[in-house]
């Protein structure tokens, strides 16, 4: 049976016109609920191997799973892998923090942002056995247990936030390019031989015995699709199709991928056996385009219908949204809407350092353009030689206004990675992992989430130590948010890195690893410091709000002498109580210019800082001996993080959201255009920002208008690349359309939106987040 | 009025529906025409610091600027002048008010590289075009009341003048020249005058004109100057009524293009 569809039957007969729509209902038709049955089988697999070493109870944990798991086939696919029979169904890993899904319980299924059912039979299930059997012996209880009372302190003082402790690590893209040329099989000969030469490397025993188990699990999946291809009752074409899969995950469990479906298979494969080893966010895709291209050459070149490799793109498209993350009510909070991170990177740069771009990116913008969800997030690299006709295609994309695709610059990301020791090579070979983060593909486990470092909290501590300073000068303001930068960067790489001793510690990832160099080289897990790029990221949220509440400090209080320091720290800590309070606050809006303005004064203020937060950061190596990298970006954490912080300088009043996604001017603040805002960000250095940046500009519809419009959108963007800006994303919706689908969401089931480093629907978004979107400023002219 | 300097009431960045590519437009204090529909009504008049009373604040809101003040501010965004082709557009009020101050500063961007136009009515003797045009890279010029009675009598205008300078600019090999034409009800819409503009055009030799429908934009800043706003209850041309004017032109054979402000 050949799978190369030199020649389809099956295409040649009647068949439904609009497979990809039918599969798309499929997805929406019911609710998310939780299921338990990964959490059963890995606990089922855990209590049979009491007494062996972490590695090889994950590795059979996770084997256990792709046996004994439900799977299916739903209508019209043509790709196997579902990782759960239900779509859009939520995990559980209780192995990883059990006590939050405890306290949360009961919740779940109405709690604001990110609802699931829980059965009640579920919930009774888990309080009696889960629970009780992973309480005590959790990663999170062996984080808990380490956290020190310094990070302990850091975290009460609202200063830092560490993530990851309650799920899968992730944020990491496997190497794609090697498993799709080498196949399966040859992973297992090399494991095994590895194997019998280290027959102590724990490593190599475990890799193998999760390869062993993709193997007989694609043949799962073949015995189903032959089972159900001699169902009478189906349409002659879907029985044929099913035979072809037959075969196709039958010939996959060993050999390479000939084709471009075949190659589809193996990939979207790989990617669900990531998912069931470690169930974490953002298993990203890397550069699909530059990969998937001699694949998608060589079913073109043997006579495969145009429509049918459309299909199956569009039926991998539909499955990186199956897949989405439970995450807890907080979480949730800071990352609403499911942004699971398959992210993918188109164009960009080649080995030859010319720009990247083929007949598939166009393909891939092309089929976003018809599907339009949330994921894959496409994103695509841009530089100064990228082609007029591919960036139109991208500003097309973009006018649709969903956000997708957003865009990374080379100019500013290939030197980043330069000044950390990345090669030229790989450097230029980076891809989008998660929302915004870069990473090299293949060869990096980068930690790129691992904590949240609040700079505008730490400028209103310092704001409180001197407020009975009898003489403090604006200079030993800046010096002392200086200095306290420096303490809790030391606080937040020690907290890091009890954060990723845990996971090495818990949760060994031995296939993954097996997919990032040089693991299987070094015979060590990527947790265990297996891979060639070992990074630890850390955002540091606020910039914007700092920028204005220093600048506000600097001219009203130490240029202006309108009042003491004292007087104001006050009226802070009153969050402008009063008439008076609030007359203070108008004029600190007002009157003082702001962020996002194009003040070379103030932004460089805010510059100064965020280079030495960066410089300080680098300073620390990780426990796997990499650096530490800062990032700008908050995601959707500007809401919850706002939280955290008093009234400012800048008139904001105590517990408001913070500027969103990370580098955008706060809300409202700018008022000179689109080209101003690219001008502030331009000032701080995004190359610093080697974890990852994040800015968001709204353009409304009318400006993208014809032609002419996405002429002048295309100049904009080439601007942007000559301002060394690191990433800009854009939501092209008028406020009109998202407050009416505010009001009348049932009419807006399938807006997609920017959120901060992804998309989602907008009408899965809690109101607050809502009102976030609607009050980003539209720049229209 | 000092001789170095320019009164200006405003520099608007990322301008991208007037003029080729992304552009800067620095707005000029003072013009001779009183148009009702003007939309900035705060520039009409001498070339005198303007100002107004807003949200109970009185604020002075044009100011003396020397060139090198504007070219820092017309800096800012030559990154993005340079992507588009876009550049500098002088615009007012009538900028050639200020025809020596305007030279200098359009003599001062084009030797930067930098695009550069002038938004005009041309209400202004001869000699102030002709001193711009060298250094002036395209010319958006208003075509509005062609009657002399009526314009002198309307808007203060005078069509002799207008055509004068409409053709100094047209006369100029390195100057693009695009007549723009407001469609005001009442005012410019008129069959005789929409008849008047065509057979200029065709006289002059040009084929292609912009049309400029009518909007309120300008409606707050009356409030602001305590003025009286005549135009507030006449409506907007509907999509029909464009069509129709678009079409006239089509039968003159002169390629009309709605543009304006969106």
């Amino acid at each position: 049976m050949t799978t190369t569809m030199s020649t389809r039957p099956a295409f040649e007969t009647a068949r439904p016109t609009s497979k990809l729509e039918v599969m798309k209902q499929n997805l929406f038709k019911q609710k998310r609920q939780i299921s338990l049955e990964r959490a059963k089988l890995y606990t089922a697999s855990y209590q049979q191997t009491v007494g062996q070493p972490t590695i090889i109870r994950r590795a059979k944990a996770t084997a256990y799973i792709m046996d004994h798991v439900e799977i299916s086939i739903r209508p019209e696919e043509l790709l196997c892998g579902n990782r759960t029979v239900r779509p859009r169904s939520g995990i559980l890993s209780p192995e990883m923090d059990p006590y939050w899904i405890m306290q949360e319980i009961d919740t779940i299924g109405t709690r604001p942002q990110d609802q699931f059912e829980f059965t009640t039979a579920d919930r009774q299930y888990y309080r009696e056995n889960l629970l009780p059997y992973w309480s005590g012996q959790s990663m999170k209880d062996f984080i808990n247990a380490k956290i020190t009372p310094e990070v302990k302190a850091a975290e009460d003082d609202l200063v830092i936030k560490l993530n990851q402790t309650d799920k899968g690590q992730g944020h990491i893209i496997m190497d794609f390019p090697a498993i799709l040329q080498r196949g399966v099989g040859t992973y297992v000969t090399t494991l095994t031989a590895k194997q019998a030469a280290h027959p102590d490397n724990d490593f190599y025993t475990a890799a193998l015995i999760v390869f062993k188990a993709m193997q007989r699990h694609f043949d799962r999946y073949a015995t189903l699709a032959q089972t159900m291809a001699a169902d009478e009752s189906l349409p002659t074409y879907r029985r044929i199709e099913l035979t072809e899969m037959a075969a196709m995950n039958h010939r996959l469990t060993t050999a390479k991928p000939q084709s471009f479906y075949e190659a589809l298979q193996l990939l979207w494969m790989t990617s669900i056996v990531g998912q069931y080893e470690s169930n974490a966010s953002s298993l990203s895709l890397g550069r699909m385009d530059q990969y998937l291209y001699p694949f998608y050459q060589a079913s073109q070149q043997a006579g495969v219908p145009a429509d049918f490799t459309w299909e199956v793109l569009g039926d991998f498209y539909l499955k990186t949204d199956d897949v989405v993350l439970l995450r807890s009510a907080e979480s949730a909070k800071c990352f609403a809407g499911f942004p699971t991170g398959y992210t993918v990177a188109l164009g960009g740069l080649d080995k030859y350092g010319q720009y990247a771009v083929n007949e598939l990116s166009n393909k891939m913008l092309d089929l976003y353009q018809e599907i339009q969800l949330p994921q894959p997030n496409l994103s695509v690299r841009i530089n100064e030689q990228i082609p007029r006709r591919f960036l139109n295609k991208t500003c097309e994309t973009i006018r649709l206004g969903t956000g997708i695709p957003m865009l990374f610059n080379d100019e500013v990301c290939v030197p980043g990675f330069l000044s950390k020791g990345v090669s030229l090579d790989d450097a230029r070979d980076y891809a989008v992992v998660g929302c915004v983060e870069t990473t090299i593909p293949g060869k990096t486990y980068g930690l790129h989430d691992i904590a949240l470092f609040n700079l505008m909290r730490i400028m209103e501590l310092a704001m409180q130590d001197l407020r009975d300073e009898p003489a403090v000068t604006y200079d030993q303001l800046r010096q002392h948010i200086l200095d306290k930068i420096d303490d809790y960067v030391k606080i937040v790489t020690a907290g890091s890195d009890i954060v990723d001793l845990g996971h090495r510690e818990f949760a060994p990832i031995p296939f993954l690893s097996s997919l990032v160099a040089d693991c299987i080289d070094n015979g060590q897990d990527v947790t265990a410091g297996g891979a060639r790029y070992n990074f630890s990221g850390v955002q540091g949220i606020g910039e914007p709000n700092l920028a204005d509440s220093l600048y506000a400090v600097k001219k009203l209080v130490f240029e202006n002498h309108e009042m003491s320091f004292k007087a104001l720290v006050d009226q802070l800590n009153a969050d402008f109580a009063g008439d008076n309070g609030e007359k203070l606050r108008q004029h600190l809006i007002h009157d003082f210019d702001k962020y996002g303005n194009d003040n070379a004064e103030l932004d460089m203020e805010c510059a100064k800082i965020f280079r030495h937060y960066a410089l300080e950061l680098g300073k620390y190596k990780n426990i796997r001996g990499g650096e530490f990298n800062a990032g700008a970006y908050t995601v959707s954490a500007h809401i919850p993080l706002g939280e955290d912080v008093g009234a400012t300088p800048d008139g904001r009043h105590a517990h408001d959201q913070l500027a969103d996604g990370g580098l955008s001017p706060m809300v409202g603040r700018d008022h000179l255009g689109p080209t101003a805002v690219l001008k502030s960000v331009s000032k701080i250095d995004n190359t610093l920002a080697v974890n990852g940046s994040l800015l968001n500009v709204k353009f409304s519809p009318n400006t993208l208008k014809g032609d002419n419009g996405i002429r002048k959108f295309a100049d904009f963007l080439m601007a942007f690349t000559q301002l060394k800006i690191r990433h800009v994303q854009f939501n092209v919706q008028s406020r009109e359309t998202l407050i009416d689908a505010q009001q009348h969401p049932e009419n807006y089931a399938g807006l997609v939106v920017r959120v901060a480093g992804y998309s989602a629907f907008f009408v899965d978004l809690n109101k607050r987040i809502q009102d976030d979107i609607i009050r980003r400023a539209e720049h229209v002219l | 009025m000092p001789a170095d300097k320019g009164l200006i009431f405003n520099i608007q960045r990322y301008s991208i529906h007037d003029g080729p590519g992304i552009r800067t437009i620095v707005f000029f204090q003072g013009c001779p025409l009183r148009c009702p529909w003007c939309s900035n009504p705060e520039s009409q008049g001498a070339v005198r610091p303007m100002t107004w009373t807003k949200n109970g604040k009185t604020e002075t809101i044009s100011y003396w600027a020397t060139v090198d003040e504007i070219l820092d501010e017309i800096e800012k965004d030559e990154v993005f002048y340079r992507t588009s082709g876009g550049g500098v557009t002088l615009s007012g009020g009538e900028c050639l008010v200020q025809y020596d101050f305007a030279a200098t500063l359009l003599r001062e961007v084009k030797a930067l590289g930098i695009n550069t136009a002038i938004e005009t009515t041309g209400a202004m003797p001869l000699k102030a075009i002709k001193k711009v045009l060298p250094y002036t890279d395209y010319v958006m010029f208003d075509l509005k009341i062609m009657n002399p009675i009526l314009a002198k009598r309307v808007i203060g205008d005078d069509v002799g003048q207008v055509k004068a300078s409409f053709e100094a600019a047209l006369a100029t090999p390195t100057a693009q020249v695009t007549p723009r034409v407001p469609l005001i009800p009442g005012y410019t819409t008129k069959p005789e005058n929409l008849q008047q503009i065509a057979d200029y055009v065709h006289e002059v030799g040009i084929h292609e004109i912009h049309i400029l429908p009518f909007h309120q934009y300008g409606s707050q800043k009356y409030e602001y100057l305590k003025r009286n706003y005549t135009m507030k209850y006449t409506p907007l041309l509907t999509p029909t009524e464009v069509d129709n004017i678009h079409q006239f032109f089509t039968d003159q054979k002169i390629t009309a293009i709605v543009s304006g402000l969106e």
